[in-house]
C-alpha cells in the first residue's frame, strides 16, 4: 500500500473517534506506524497478546483501540482474540499485514499466509481487504462496527518482497 | 499464608478503586472473599491481568489500579513489566503472589523458587516489595498506599488446602457492571 494511503489511515481513524493505537510493528504497515509515532498516539509493546490487553483496558474505560500486527502475531493472539476480546464482548479494531499473500513471500510466511483467511472466518472475526482505492469505506465500515461494540480486522495485504 | 488470606486482607482495604484479578484460583478467591462490581475477574486470557490493568489505569489517572498476579501469570507476560515500567503510571499497583506453582493446574512448580520476580521488577524500575507473612503485608499495604507507581509487591504464600468456588458471574456481566463502576 502506498505511503500516502497509510498515512491518510491513520489520519481518519484518528480524527474519527480511534484514540489508542497499539501493537507490534509490521513493515507492510511501516508508514502508518510512522504517521502515528508523528502524532504520539502510538504504543509499541512486546507482543500482540499484550497490546490487545492493554486496548481492552482502555475499551473497559470506553477509550477506542486499534491493535496492530503482522499475521505471525495474529496467530499468537488466537487464545487472547477468543478468551478475552470475544468472551466479555470487548469492541476492537485489528490491523493485520499479510505477509505471505504473495506465493514467493518469505518460506517463514508461507503457511500462515495461506490459512489466514480461513483463520479469520473459523473465528468468526469479520475483515476486510483494506486497499488504496477502498481505504475510506473500509474504515468507515469498521468504525460502524466498533459503533456497534464488535471487533472487526482490517488487512494490508503484502504486494511487494 | 495462604493466598485467600492474603487477599482478603488486601482486599478489604480497596474500597473505590479498582482490581483486575488473574484468571486460576486467584479470580475465584477474590470472587468469594469480597467481590465487588469494581473487581474485573479476567477468567481466560493467562497473563494479561497486568495488561489490562495498563490500559485501565492510563485512562483512569484519579483510580487507583490494582493488579492480582500469580507467579505463573506474570512468567507467561515479563515483557509487560517493561512496558509499564517505559509509561510510569503512578495509580499502577502490582501485587504478585508467588507460590512457586501453577496451583490451578495442579501445582507444577514454576522457576521462582530460584530466580526473584522482584528482582527482575526492580531492575525494570519499579518500586518494589517483598512480604512474607500477615503482618508485613498489612504494613506494607498500609504504607504504599501513600506513594506513586509503578509499585510491585510480591506476596510469598504457601499453597492453599481448599479450593474457592468459580466465579459464577458471566462474563459480560462481570464486563458490564465494571464499566458502569468506572463512571462513578
Amino acid at each position: 500500500m502506498k505511503e500516502l494511503t497509510q498515512k491518510q489511515i491513520f489520519d481518519f481513524l484518528s480524527n474519527n473517534g480511534i484514540e489508542n493505537f497499539i501493537g507490534v510493528p509490521d513493515s507492510t504497515m511501516k508508514y502508518f506506524i510512522d504517521q502515528g509515532f508523528k502524532r504520539k498516539k502510538v504504543l509499541i509493546t512486546t507482543r500482540e497478546e499484550e497490546a490487545i490487553g492493554i486496548s481492552s483496558g482502555f475499551a473497559l474505560s470506553k477509550s477506542n483501540s486499534l491493535v496492530f500486527m503482522q499475521n505471525a502475531g495474529f496467530a499468537n493472539s488466537i487464545s487472547t482474540i477468543t478468551s478475552l476480546v470475544q468472551l466479555y464482548e470487548i469492541p476492537l479494531i485489528f490491523l493485520i499485514g499479510w505477509r505471505g499473500y504473495l506465493k514467493n513471500d518469505a518460506p517463514e510466511h508461507t503457511k500462515i499466509g495461506k490459512i489466514q483467511p480461513n483463520l479469520l472466518k473459523i473465528l468468526d472475526l469479520q475483515g476486510k481487504i483494506i486497499t488504496d482505492k477502498n481505504w475510506k469505506a473500509s474504515c468507515n465500515w469498521a468504525l460502524k462496527k466498533l459503533a456497534n461494540h464488535e471487533s472487526c480486522a482490517l488487512i494490508i495485504r503484502r504486494v511487494f518482497l | 499464608m495462604i493466598r485467600k488470606e492474603a487477599i482478603r486482607l488486601i482486599s478489604k482495604e480497596i474500597v473505590d478503586d479498582v482490581i483486575v484479578s488473574a484468571n486460576g484460583y486467584i479470580s475465584r478467591d477474590l470472587f468469594e472473599v469480597g467481590d465487588k462490581p469494581t473487581n474485573f475477574y479476567m477468567i481466560g486470557s493467562m497473563g494479561l491481568a497486568s495488561s489490562i490493568g495498563l490500559g485501565l489505569a492510563l485512562q483512569n489517572p484519579k483510580k487507583t489500579i490494582y493488579v492480582f498476579d500469580g507467579d505463573g501469570n506474570i512468567l507467561m507476560n515479563l515483557g509487560s513489566l517493561t512496558t509499564i515500567s517505559k509509561l510510569k503510571p503512578k495509580n499502577f499497583i502490582h501485587i504478585i503472589f508467588d507460590n512457586s506453582s501453577h496451583e490451578s493446574t495442579g501445582g507444577q512448580p514454576t522457576s521462582t523458587n530460584k530466580i526473584s520476580i522482584d528482582a527482575i521488577a526492580k531492575a525494570v524500575n519499579f518500586k518494589v516489595f517483598r512480604c512474607n507473612s500477615k503482618k508485613n503485608l498489612d504494613e506494607t499495604f498500609k504504607k504504599i498506599k501513600k506513594m506513586s507507581g509503578p509499585i510491585v509487591i510480591l506476596v510469598k504464600i504457601s499453597k492453599s488446602e481448599k479450593i474457592s468456588k468459580r466465579v459464577s458471574l458471566p462474563p459480560k456481566k462481570i464486563k458490564s457492571r465494571f464499566m458502569k463502576s468506572l463512571q462513578s
